[in-house]
């Protein structure tokens, strides 16, 4: 195997690959919040027996490592129920719940940060219970969970890294290409760093100006 | 397929061997971030401005670069400019330093958190600056900061499993071998997920332990 | 002797003291009074330097405060009682005494605790020495607070409106201890709102008004007609006894 300078396509490997740790990150996060929010309102429902397995699922996959959650999925699951996975769908499925297992947290204690009195008072005004969530808990509680989200989506970014050790094709595999094939270490995962970091510099700015937005909508403006 | 764990019975000493070297490498890593984030912790609250804006700029690369592309930066960089060191090694190290970054700021805001007058009676009184830092400021601090220590060294624990990415044969090393052995990698990744929410929960009930015991004396709060 | 002259400080746009010329001669109790917001704390945090001054010069037994190498030795020379005590909460009553003994004059620490609880013990704290502040009841902190300034040696004693975080009771209990200190010569400045015990202590008694020293008078004199001569010291002094 003969080794290689970078080449200007080279720079399009790169972007590929953040494209795919992007797209990977963006769909596992939308499908991990309808998740965890999904199970949030089991909770606040106390639905017997279903609230129970929803934390014990949510702790196991908050306390093990995503490596081997991703491993269970992509080479335990093909095995035991003889079924085909592919890498990608290991990914989004094992991204996904674990996604949706940290939000689950972040939903319960922006639920609970809503106070007792004003749930009692829009019960006392006849609201059932959907009506209190949809209309008192859920406007307050986004905005109560937007600052530990945007640390979460930070987190959640860099553990899309992870996929490349089954073999997806995101921006740490496509390091690992040019790190083989270059032998130039420094280079290589410097700017493979460097991508991870703008890219969540972007997620964290994001997040702010999202926070302020909706902070600036519930503000007092006066009569 | 049968769910059987009785074939993982005659692979359990070779497991042992794998967690008994990840509790090392954490073990390792938490004194090595512990260190290197009381200092940084220190640097980022200091008077200083360089010294402040030096911390701020390493806990900020290191906590949005993902771990394993810090862990391969280390693991194929350092030989090239002439350092070689073992995987384990080049392991503890990255971890420490990844560790640090979280440690640091726990210990920054557990520092800012103290009292100014309990520091400015410890002027007054003539201490010298150091003096200070280690009889008064370190003490308050990290009683303070018992749990979100906690929850930095048990996150270390878990992505102590990457360091399997890296040819370390520790707990998640191991269950790979393992797996491909016995051709049962939904039980054995199973056992291995379970494993390390046993770990990681066992540690979390250590850690309410020695909080309660540190700070027994402030039960009430100084007025 | 404490030397104070031509003090200025101010916190961005606010002048808290304007040109405060004040000497405290050892053995002397000076109380300083004033309304609230009238300097009298800034002043006690510029002469143990947790302020910086902006003009003039404090001495304390000649060694300047605004030069960091004097400082150390300025305060080593003077102990400071807080109004909110600022016990260290992660130590015993004696450790809280004894830390700066040990760490500061190389007291072997055995010594520095033996003479800590002695301290505690004129204190009437001989069986809580062993408690942590948590477990102390306010008056009880305070006296904790004045055996650690004490525990030093100092040549003057600052206090900072030791007992504005009492209630009465726990005040009387403080008050008794430094009228009993003073009888013994201690060298006090003492910033306070409890006039009539200011009156019973002092030997002289300095006023503050927005920044100005209007004031600094033997303690007779001062609440004699000299004092009611001057129309700020009449309107507190009746304002003050209304209260």
């Amino acid at each position: 195997m003969r080794y290689g300078d970078f080449t200007p396509f080279d720079i399009v490997l790169l972007l590929q690959g953040l494209g795919v740790s992007l797209a990977l990150f963006v769909s596992t996060t939308l499908i991990g919040l309808v998740i965890g929010t999904a199970w949030a309102v089991i909770r606040f429902y106390r639905v017997p027996v279903l609230m129970q397995a929803v934390t014990f699922v949510a702790e196991l996959l908050k306390n093990s490592p995503v490596l081997v959650q991703l491993f269970l999925v992509f080479f335990g699951l093909p095995a035991f129920l003889k079924i085909n996975v592919t890498p990608t769908e290991a990914a989004l499925i094992t991204l996904s719940g674990n996604s949706a297992a940290f939000i689950y947290v972040i939903a319960v204690s922006a639920i609970e940060s809503v106070g007792r009195d004003q749930i009692e008072a829009a019960r006392v005004f006849g609201l059932t219970r959907w009506q209190i969530l949809r209309r008192v808990i859920a406007p307050q509680a986004t905005a109560f969970a937007i600052g530990p989200l945007t640390g979460l989506l930070v987190n959640q970014l860099q553990v899309t890294s992870l996929i490349s050790v089954i073999g997806v094709m995101d921006l740490t595999k496509v390091g690992n290409i040019l790190n083989l094939r270059t032998l130039k270490p420094f280079l290589v995962w410097t700017a493979v760093g460097l991508l991870y970091y703008l890219t969540a510099k972007l997620v964290t700015y994001a997040g702010a100006r999202f926070e302020k937005r909706l902070r600036a909508h519930t503000a007092w403006k006066g009569l | 397929m049968k769910f059987d764990l009785s074939i993982l019975a005659k692979h359990i000493p070779f497991l042992l061997e794998g967690a008994w070297l990840t509790l090392q490498a954490c073990a390792l890593a938490v004194i090595g971030s512990l260190v290197l984030g009381l200092v940084v912790g220190a640097m980022r609250t200091s008077a200083s401005p360089l010294l402040n804006r030096l911390a701020a700029i390493y806990i900020d690369i290191f906590r949005n670069i993902p771990f394993i592309v810090q862990l391969f930066f280390f693991y194929y960089g350092l030989p090239e400019i002439g350092i070689y060191i073992d995987a384990f090694t080049t392991g503890v190290v990255a971890l420490s330093i990844a560790g640090g970054a979280f440690t640091s700021d726990v210990i920054r805001s557990g520092i800012l958190a103290i009292d100014p007058g309990v520091i400015e009676a410890a002027q007054v009184s003539g201490l010298r600056k150091i003096t200070i830092f280690r009889k008064i400021i370190l003490p308050i601090a990290l009683r303070a900061s018992v749990r979100p220590l906690g929850s930095v060294f048990i996150n270390l624990i878990l992505t102590s499993s990457i360091l399997s990415t890296i040819t370390l044969n520790e707990l998640t090393g191991s269950a790979k071998i393992v797996a491909s052995n016995t051709f049962r990698p939904f039980e054995v990744y199973f056992v291995l997920l379970v494993a390390y929410a046993a770990l990681t929960y066992s540690v979390s009930i250590l850690i309410g332990m020695l909080h309660r015991y540190l700070n027994r004396h402030q039960e009430e709060g100084a007025v | 002797m404490i030397s104070i002259t031509g003090l200025r400080k101010s916190f961005g746009a606010a002048t808290v003291l304007n040109g405060i010329d004040l000497e405290i001669r050892q053995g002397e109790v000076v109380s300083v009074l004033g309304s609230s917001g009238s300097g009298k704390s800034t002043l006690i945090r510029c002469i143990n330097g947790l302020e910086k001054i902006d003009a003039g010069k404090i001495t304390v037994d000649g060694f300047d405060v605004s030069k960091p190498r004097e400082l150390s030795e300025a305060r080593k020379r003077s102990g400071t009682v807080f109004q909110l005590f600022n016990l260290y909460p992660h130590m015993t009553a004696v450790q809280n005494v004894a830390l700066a003994p040990i760490e500061v004059l190389k007291v072997p620490r055995k010594q520095a605790e033996a003479e800590a609880r002695e301290l505690l013990h004129s204190v009437g704290l001989t069986e809580r020495a062993d408690a942590y502040p948590s477990q102390l009841s306010g008056g009880q902190r305070q006296r904790v607070g004045i055996c650690r300034a004490l525990a030093m040696k100092p040549s003057y004693l600052l206090l900072d409106e030791v007992t504005s975080a009492l209630d009465p009771e726990m005040t009387s209990e403080v008050l008794s201890i430094l009228a009993a200190l003073a009888k013994t010569g201690t060298t006090m400045v003492f910033v306070t709102h409890e006039i009539e015990f200011a009156r019973s202590i002092s030997s002289r008694i300095a006023f503050l008004d927005k920044g100005q020293l209007i004031a600094d008078l033997p303690t007779e004199e001062f609440f004699s007609a000299t004092g009611m001569a001057l129309p700020r010291v009449a309107q507190f002094l009746s304002k003050m006894r209304k209260d």
